[in-house]
């Protein structure tokens, strides 16, 4: 059994689609290929991967309430060359928009499900998520509270010779136990798509989100845009103003 | 101001103009969106790819009445069209408000009207069924009054219903 995972973000690093990605993997059995869709360039690659595949997991971001332009001119590359080799892939999606509802990604799977037709290939159902880019936000935060627990360790047990500092574990424990809640949905859809994807089933179209009050969340995202808007200077360049 | 977006080549320009304010012909000759959100947090309504698209979220965000031509892909818009309302979300501000009980961004142009979609190319039901729904989305997201599909049998019916 072989899984590919393809990661549909434009961004080089630090991608949700990345984040998502290593969730999925960790439900998956047996061989996992993880392959980047970043531009024409890797097309080829990609289609090669595929001849000997039993499954393909896109994992992309939400763009303008549908599939991402260079996402849809591999779709049509692939679809001539599924057809051309008679391909028998299950197609599954993980969708991320930065919005809070994840059902903002309907449209988004329906375009997979169409493309699966077409290409005569199975559409193995997918999973909208919102609040993607701050569950990815969470995870780097989570490396973050790692590095401090070790920077901790450290200074403790070089300066009072106390290696196990239970403050610093108890605040660990917290911070992980609640980036662990805001991530549940995620955890849960990801699980289910898993079993499907081993049992080379349907798992039909689901949606999830981070898992806190959507006025919360617009709150932390103006914060968010703001300080980042600060730091880059547009800002102080006629931010919202008409061009 | 009525703006259309096609794909349709550049053969097709001289007619549409006629037809409307500004017309965008989408030639693929540009790069897609990079999500470095540049153009609401470095350079607002702005993108950093200095190509044919560099500002044309100023041309998109200004219409009162948008008018998109595609080609049909599994329900949605054609890779070259796609591409510019890719590289268009600086028409919006990065701020956050609800519209139609969801979260979408604020709009930097204010409300638009109208947003009609004209498809062509080989189309199945479920594919209709798609694009009516995207296109809802994005009236939605772009705070446009309303929405509407039109599915093109030929594309020699276009001139007759861009009236």
């Amino acid at each position: 059994m072989k899984t590919v995972f393809i990661n549909g973000s434009p961004k080089k690093k630090f991608s949700a689609s990345a984040y998502f990605i290593s969730v999925q993997k960790f439900f998956v059995k047996g061989e996992k290929v993880k392959e980047t869709l970043r531009n024409k360039k890797d097309h080829d690659r990609i289609l090669s991967i595929l001849e000997d595949g039993d499954a393909v997991v896109f994992c992309l971001p939400l763009y303008v309430d549908s599939v991402p332009s260079h996402v849809m001119s591999f779709l049509k590359e692939m679809e001539v060359y599924c057809l051309d080799k008679h391909l028998n892939l299950n197609v599954y999606v993980i969708s991320n928009n930065g919005f809070i509802e994840g059902v903002q990604s309907k449209a988004l799977l329906q375009v997979f499900r169409n493309f699966c037709t077409r290409s005569g290939l199975v559409w193995g159902g997918g999973i909208g998520i919102g609040g993607g880019v701050m569950l990815n936000v969470m995870r780097i935060v989570f490396y973050v509270q790692i590095g401090l627990l070790f920077l901790n360790i450290f200074l403790s047990g070089t300066q009072t010779g106390n290696w196990l500092p239970i403050d610093a574990f108890t605040n660990f424990i917290t911070q992980a136990l609640i980036i662990g809640f805001l991530n549940l949905g995620v955890f849960l859809y990801t699980l289910k798509m898993g079993r499907a994807i081993n049992r080379r089933e349907s798992c039909g179209e689901k949606y999830t989100r981070i898992l806190i009050p959507s006025f919360v969340f617009i709150i932390f995202a103006d914060i968010f845009f703001t300080v980042f808007s600060i730091f880059e200077g547009g800002f102080f360049r006629g931010w919202l103003s008409k061009k | 101001m009525k703006v259309i977006v096609h794909d349709l080549g550049t053969e097709y320009d001289e007619m549409l103009q006629k037809k409307c304010d500004a017309v965008i012909c989408a030639d693929g000759k540009y790069a897609p969106c990079q999500g470095c959100f540049g153009c609401w947090t470095k350079h607002p309504a702005e993108c950093r790819l200095k190509d044919s698209l560099h500002t044309v979220c100023r041309v998109i965000g200004r219409a009162d009445e948008l008018i998109i031509i595609s080609a049909n892909y599994y329900g949605s818009y054609s890779p070259v069209i796609k591409n510019v309302l890719d590289r268009s979300i600086g028409s919006s501000t990065p701020f956050s408000t609800y519209r139609g009980k969801q979260m979408h961004h604020t709009l930097r142009y204010g409300k638009h009207d109208l947003l009609k979609v004209f498809t062509y190319g080989d189309i199945t039901e479920e594919e209709k069924a798609t694009f009516e729904l995207l296109a809802a989305r994005n009236a939605l997201n772009d705070g446009y009054r309303e929405s509407q599909v039109f599915i093109l049998k030929s594309l020699n019916e276009l001139e007759g219903m861009l009236s």
